[in-house]
């Protein structure tokens, strides 16, 4: 096996996991390449060296990758996919961008379970009074609504408020990113 | 040269580099590493979020030899995006330099 066969094997079973029309298309830059120093006289050796290590290649080529899918669909697991991608970049980026991210998410997290609670409870009231009269009719109706009211109030406050923290989070991948890219040569 | 501070530039030479003609990838890279100590392997993921973001786009070429070229050609997008990353890059390479100038003052 050549130099070159051994490093577009490594690079492509680092990209496994992103479909296989995206991977042929990244993998054809770096066959390109191989190519074309090979047309200038460079052995496969160096254009290899030169190229650098398929790692740091396939973690850049992945980070892209998933903050683009992030973006293109909220999902939460696309996001900290994304998340993810850009720590395993750098230690920099595990304390500057894993310790928020999981820090908020468990915020968002509570609230939104604070929310569901505050509107089972509602439910609970009112069916317990029913049951056991522990609350006359009006009552219970009463607290019932007061609970179901907090409650859509807080969905609709906390879905914005997820929705700002989706566009942050990219905003702040695609800035550090920006700044860590990070191949030490 | 701090690592950091290169990767941020790269990405307007490779901009500024597209504008003369379409280029291929392999002289981006080559042509950047030329001046830069960065992995040429890098230049790639680098074209390939500007190409997504919309500043380039490509398309393959033949050549004489060997498989079709990648080309990359600068958009309109991509000429607005340069200038401004140009207009922030003087501003602060400006900014830096009034500041050693003054520090270095006899």
């Amino acid at each position: 096996m050549t130099i070159r066969d051994q490093y577009m094997n490594e690079l492509e079973g680092l990209l496994m996991k992103v479909p296989e029309q995206v991977r042929k298309e990244w993998l054809y830059d770096y066959y390109i390449h191989f190519q074309q120093a090979h047309e200038n006289g460079q052995t496969e050796e160096e254009a290899a060296r030169e190229l650098g290590d398929p790692r740091l290649i396939a973690g850049e080529l992945l980070l892209g990758y998933r903050v683009d899918q992030a973006e293109s669909n909220n999902s939460f697991s696309k996001l900290s996919r994304a998340v993810f991608a850009t720590v395993s970049l750098g230690l920099f980026n595990i304390i500057f961008i894993l310790g928020p991210y999981l820090a908020l998410a468990a915020v968002l997290l509570a609230l939104w379970a604070v929310a569901v609670a505050v509107g089972l409870a509602g439910v609970g009231i009112v069916i317990e009074s029913l049951w056991n009269g522990t609350f006359n009719i009006a009552q219970a109706l009463t607290l019932g609504l007061i609970s179901c009211s907090i409650t859509i109030l807080l969905i609709i406050g906390l879905n914005a408020l997820t929705k700002a923290f989706f566009k942050m989070t990219l905003k702040y991948l695609k800035f550090n990113t920006r700044i860590v890219r990070g191949n030490q040569k | 040269m701090n690592i950091q501070f290169k990767k941020g530039v790269l990405e307007i030479c490779v901009l500024v580099l597209a504008t003369r003609g379409d280029r291929y990838g392999y002289e981006l890279a080559v042509k950047i590493s030329e001046k830069f100590e960065v992995a040429v392997g890098s230049v790639y993921p680098l074209l390939n979020r500007l190409t997504q973001d919309g500043y380039f786009s490509t398309y393959l070429k033949e050549s004489t030899e060997g498989p079709p070229r990648k080309y990359y050609h600068l958009t309109a997008e991509g000429w607005n995006h340069m200038r401004m990353l140009i207009a922030e890059w003087k501003d602060f390479t400006n900014a830096v330099n009034e500041i050693v100038e003054e520090g270095l003052k006899p």
